[in-house]
């Protein structure tokens, strides 16, 4: 199976969440194994998200000024990594939320989360290890209520892998 | 997460609910209505029955179903066509519980939108048309 070679929809992509009360998270190395991550990305550890946010790396740019020159020069510097704010429908009896609960009350908890994203014959997938920050829950008349909560990734940790 | 759920318990409950709300007044679902035989009686249609679909591969990844039901109250005495409705409104708008008795589900809230009321020369009959939108947790 391999890495998946045509677009994605959005709609392909899930989200995974080691389990576990006081998880050790991936080392950097196993961020990039395949074995490590789908021993994590299976149904049992899935967030059941609404949708899943954008990941990656935020941008970070210092600019000079280079004498003589007409322009400045732009260098990118130190980027955070991407924070990830997730709506998820809330049920109160779902395991993993009330773990990511659990973690926002906690706020040092570090566990891995996985992100992948399928064409149905192959997959991709982004790992990172990450702290819960914000976790609240919508509860507006109208529409499910929704259960919040932002992930703020430790930088350096993340992995790609694939099933190639 | 949410399984889909099954539009006949939704059609079982609402035809329970009407008649329990509207006895002795007949409830018909559409494809029965019978307007040559009774001075009075009710109809309702189902639609927007759809529960969101979330990201994923896991099918039963969705929201909350949020279908809604139109009555149509016939009568051919308007009186008797707006003290149903506003029975109707009494019992149906802001409920929330058990719908569609012991086999039912329940539901969080039922919000009833009066949509307007009308008069049919041919049939002879008065009209009025409510729309009733229920929340259904999963």
């Amino acid at each position: 199976m391999p890495l998946p070679s045509k677009i994605l929809p959005g709609f392909s992509a899930a989200m995974y969440a080691q389990p576990g009360a006081s998880p050790t998270a991936l080392t950097a190395a196993q961020l990039t194994t395949l074995a490590s991550i789908t021993a994590i990305a299976i149904s049992g550890n899935l967030l059941n998200v609404e949708a899943v946010p954008a990941f990656g790396q935020d941008d970070a740019v210092a600019s000079f000024t280079v004498a003589g020159s007409r322009q400045s020069d732009k260098i990118p510097s130190q980027a955070a990594p991407t924070s990830l704010t997730v709506t998820a429908a809330w049920n109160p009896s779902d395991t993993v939320i009330t773990q990511v609960r659990t973690d926002a009350y906690s706020g040092i908890t570090e566990r891995t989360y996985i992100i992948s994203a399928t064409d149905g014959t192959g997959t991709i997938y982004y790992a990172f290890n990450g702290r819960v920050g914000e976790f609240k829950i919508d509860a507006q008349p109208g529409a499910e209520a929704k259960a919040v909560f932002t992930i703020h990734p430790r930088g350096n940790l993340y992995g790609w892998t694939n099933t190639a | 997460m949410a399984t889909q759920q099954n539009p006949v318990q939704y059609a079982n409950a609402i035809q329970y609910q009407l008649i329990n709300i509207v006895t002795p007044v007949p409830v018909y679902a559409n494809f029965n209505r019978n307007w040559a035989t009774e001075p009075t009686f009710l109809t309702w249609q189902l639609r927007n029955v759809h529960q969101p679909v979330y990201t994923g591969q896991n099918q039963n990844n969705k929201g909350i179903d949020r279908p809604i039901f139109q009555i149509s109250i016939f009568s051919q005495v308007m009186n008797t066509a707006f003290g149903l409705a506003n029975t109707i409104l009494q019992s149906l708008h802001g409920y929330s519980g058990l719908f569609g008795g012991a086999s039912g589900f329940q539901i969080s809230k039922a919000d009833v939108m009066w949509l307007y009321n009308s008069y049919d020369n041919t049939l002879g009959l008065h009209q009025i048309f409510l729309d009733c939108t229920i929340d259904i947790p999963t």
